[in-house]
């Protein structure tokens, strides 16, 4: 059981931080399912990163006299049961109100499982190992959650993180960690929290919009778009090798890491087709950026500042409130993108419906079922496949019309991708403005 | 490794990361990637049909006519259709630009030759037609030459668009039953009327 200790506290840290992203491809089925709508939808991700991105500072300062192994056993066992509550919901509100619990146990859980790897690990590994766990989370949330959705349903993001937490709570309750009340106090770190927040607003594109693009826009299933995003992950796993081998000061990696979410923002603004392998190269400089900046501003925020808890409740707090920022910025946006985009989209369908060698009795019952497809998924984008299923076409139109549905989904795709264009290219700003925060020169100490 | 290699070396890569994906995503497209511009409607454009007979010639009339009505309306020909695909009333502008984007069609194909002869069409719309059986039968029985030489298929269309009620027929889209007994009640009106102009001019 000792040893099983410190990595079940690290797996319920990444659960909880994987949170933040883990629904991102099971929002399409989230918005089938419980019948709602794109901008309530979203909801089910800020809802989350709101509250833990609010409770994160002021559970830390509460947190200072109270044993860790309860607060981190309790935190824990109330974000296992709320992920049990979200996996029950059969509506779009109870589903938020259960993230919003969900979010305070994580809270909860999370500054509890700082002090208890400390305790358990030693100051040095212990800070690591939740800076590292933590990175791993965020980055592998939307993977996890797009294959789980694929495999069973979006309810399994939720079930699968029950046993998990369940398990930490006694691992918490092991650890024999008394609270620090340490003499020094510093001031938080502003500017490795600013970048961070900034960062974490521009992550939001490539790790929300991109999701939603390749499976709503591109129509990839859950598990091929999981797959996709898995490169973001693996690319930051190889930034830290990478740093090693060149040896940069640490404001260089970090100025770096920007600078290469910004580059790979705009890469995923401007794909040259809906192969997902146009995604591939931009994704590697968003994993990259992501591997490079993370990790050592949480550390440079939390680096011998005391209480060591309070620091790691504002990198929460500046993570998620910029996560917060980034869909409040992007969600908008990209909505209203998405519904401009429906002239141009269906003009260029009428176009090829009009000039389709089909015969025109043909035509006109394909004209016909698109309407009714078109009409029946207001402020989304349309399924053509169905409208071509249900007509009763010659053998010999067959050919003509499955070219004319490839060549639709195309004018469809290229749409979606337009509509999503300005979303990343608002990320690609954001992750730039996190470049000056790094490279502003700072005031000297007299 | 220098202090000014680790200065350096970083960012050096990532520019050469950075240029270098969106260099090759820019040259093979990216950021064109939209969709499809609707073509200017003024300009004329080649129209072609699947079909054979009169559904060839309705289809073809009826895109040169989208073409010319939206070019009247300063609109593209796909937003027109979109727009006379809604339900509600037509304005007269819409009306108005359908009738001359129309005819416009019929003269742009008598001038380009691609007005099929009467005689090519004869048979079908004898079938469509509610005539007496020994009146078809006669009619059938005209050589070509006769029945190209008494109907002409340009003064016929152009006599059927003037006297087509476009603003009912634009709000029957739908009742395909009562759009083809509204042409082709029009369509023999023209014929008829066409005849017996041609017999006038004989005599």
């Amino acid at each position: 059981m000792r040893r099983a200790v410190a990595p079940l506290l690290a797996v319920t840290v990444a659960l909880v931080l994987a949170d933040s992203a883990v629904v991102t491809l099971a929002l399409p089925d989230i918005l089938q399912r419980l019948h709602t709508s794109v901008g309530q939808v979203a909801w089910v991700l800020i809802a989350f990163n709101l509250v833990l991105g609010l409770a994160a500072v002021p559970t830390a300062m509460g947190f200072a006299r109270v044993q860790p192994r309860l607060v981190g056993a309790v935190g824990i066992a109330v974000f296992a049961g709320s992920s049990a509550w979200c996996a029950l919901a059969q509506s779009i509100d109870v589903l938020i109100a259960a993230r919003c619990l969900q979010a305070v146990g994580g809270a909860l859980a999370l500054v509890g499982c700082l002090e208890l790897l400390v305790a358990d690990y030693g100051e040095r590994r212990g800070v690591a190992t939740w800076v590292a766990a933590g990175v791993v989370g965020t980055a592998s949330g939307p993977v996890v959650g797009g294959l789980l959705t694929q495999a069973f349903a979006w309810q399994a993001i939720f079930v699968v993180q029950v046993p998990f937490a369940a398990l930490a709570v006694p691992a918490a309750l092991f650890v024999p960690a008394r609270p620090t009340l340490p003499r020094d106090r510093h001031r938080p770190a502003v500017r490795p929290n600013l970048t961070l927040a900034l960062l974490s607003a521009a992550l939001t594109a490539a790790l929300f919009l991109l999701v939603l693009l390749l499976v709503d826009g591109w129509r990839q299933s859950p598990a091929t778009a999981a797959l996709a995003v898995s490169v973001v992950p693996l690319a930051a796993l190889t930034a830290r090798p990478l740093a090693r081998l060149l040896r940069a000061p640490a404001e260089v990696e970090t100025a770096v890491g920007c600078f290469l979410i910004a580059g790979g923002l705009v890469g995923l603004g401007i794909p040259p087709s809906a192969d997902l392998a146009w995604t591939v190269a931009p994704q590697a400089l968003v994993g990259l950026g992501l591997g490079l900046t993370v990790d050592r501003l949480t550390a440079q925020a939390m680096e011998l500042r005391l209480p060591r808890v309070h620091h790691a409740g504002w990198t929460i707090g500046a993570r998620h409130l910029g996560v917060v920022v980034g869909l409040a910025i992007l969600t908008p946006v990209f909505t209203a993108d998405l519904q401009d985009a429906q002239t141009p989209a269906q003009e260029a369908i009428t176009s090829l419906v009009l000039d389709a060698p089909l015969q025109p009795q043909d035509k006109i019952a394909v004209a016909q079922a698109l309407g009714r497809e078109l009409t029946d998924q207001q402020g989304r984008v349309p399924d053509l496949h169905r409208a071509f299923a249900s007509l009763d076409l010659d053998p010999e139109e067959r050919p003509a019309a499955a070219k004319l549905e490839r060549d639709l989904d195309g004018q469809l795709q290229r749409a979606a991708t337009r509509a999503f264009r300005d979303s990343f290219l608002i990320g690609a700003g954001l992750a730039l403005v996190a470049l000056l925060t790094v490279l502003a020169p700072r005031r000297r100490s007299s | 490794m220098t202090g000014r290699g680790r200065l350096v070396g970083l960012p050096a890569l990532a520019l050469v990361l950075v240029g270098g994906v969106l260099g090759v995503e820019l040259a093979h497209g990216g950021g064109r990637f939209e969709p499809l511009r609707s073509a200017d409607p003024c300009v004329a454009r080649k129209v072609t049909s699947q079909a054979h007979g009169m559904d060839a010639l309705t289809e073809r009339l009826v895109l040169l006519g989208l073409d010319g009505a939206a070019c009247r309306l300063h609109l593209s020909r796909e937003a027109l259709t979109l727009e006379l695909a809604q339900p509600g009333p037509r304005t007269d502008a819409e009306v108005d630009a359908l009738r001359a984007g129309l005819l416009a069609a019929v003269q742009r194909m008598k001038d380009d030759g691609t007005l099929p002869p009467a005689s090519d069409l004869v048979d079908e719309a004898l079938g469509n037609a509610d005539l007496n059986r020994f009146l078809e039968a006669a009619i059938r029985a005209l050589p070509d030459a006769v029945v190209d030489a008494a109907v002409k298929v340009d003064d016929v269309l152009t006599r059927t668009i003037k006297d087509l009620d476009l603003r009912s027929i634009l709000g029957e889209l739908d009742d395909q039953h009562d759009l083809n007994e509204q042409i082709n009640a029009a369509v023999t009106r023209a014929v008829k009327a066409s005849i017996v102009a041609r017999l006038r001019d004989l005599l």
